[in-house]
């Protein structure tokens, strides 16, 4: 069984629109690299300068934010699922 | 959902009562739409707890996310209020954009409240700048 992967729709441009992918378990930047080698820019778009996680990008394994676990080297393994999404801000 | 926002007019009063409870705050949530149409408004927490800023609570963000793969909805929007000016992106909401959705913002200066809708087009969700292209917002039903 893989980890499912949620694709939220900011970044569904980079996966012609597919809203899950299935990886291979591994780490939170294990599973990014293999979304950038089957989606080209994904990980630019994910990750900042430097490799680490985008302030703006929250990533939530299961119901945890892996910032509060090990961030990148946080381990998904089979049949747990990551879900990436986009920090929704503004105001006046 | 492109070309308009098609939003009941139970649920356009349900956002515009959540917007003035978050007073003097900014209040902000999320919609769901099915077949083109909304067909729900998510009550969120604006985690700034600011007059002039707002940012949806992520595990709340999380949660919706959810719902929508549950009940097969599409995103419809985000929207949040402007406490004390007009219902259009502020630079802030322009720089700060990332969904490829409507933003609806509910103006609460004027009585009743403005509610409009604006898509954000940015070459990519970083980019700073964008170009703002207002969406018709249609309530009936």
């Amino acid at each position: 069984m893989a980890v499912e992967v949620r694709i939220p729709t900011v970044f569904r441009k980079l996966t012609s629109g597919e809203s899950r992918a299935a990886v291979q378990p591994g780490t939170i930047g294990d599973l990014i690299s293999q979304l950038d080698a089957r989606y080209p820019g994904f990980q630019s778009q994910v990750l900042a300068e430097g490799g680490s996680l985008h302030r703006f990008v929250n990533v939530y394994l299961n119901d945890e934010d892996v910032r509060y676990l090990d961030g990148l080297e946080t381990r998904a393994g089979e049949g747990d699922t990551v879900s990436l999404l986009p920090s929704v801000a503004g105001g006046a | 959902m492109t070309g308009e926002v098609r939003l009941p007019g139970d649920l356009a009063e349900e956002m515009v009562a959540h917007c003035r409870a978050g007073l003097p705050n900014e209040a902000c949530g999320m919609l769901a739409s099915q077949d083109g149409r909304i067909v729900k408004v998510f009550r969120m927490t604006n985690a700034s707890g600011s007059p002039v800023r707002y940012s949806l609570e992520p595990r709340e963000q999380l949660a919706v996310y959810n719902t929508l793969e549950e009940k097969g909805w599409e995103l419809g929007g985000v929207f949040h209020s402007h406490t004390h000016t007009s219902a259009y992106p502020s630079p802030t909401d322009l720089r700060l954009a990332s969904e490829d959705v409507p933003y609806l913002i509910v103006s609460l200066a004027t009585s009743p409240a403005d509610v409009r809708a604006f898509r954000i087009v940015k070459e990519s969700w970083r980019a700073e700048d964008g170009d703002i292209v207002e969406v018709p917002v249609t309530i009936a039903g």
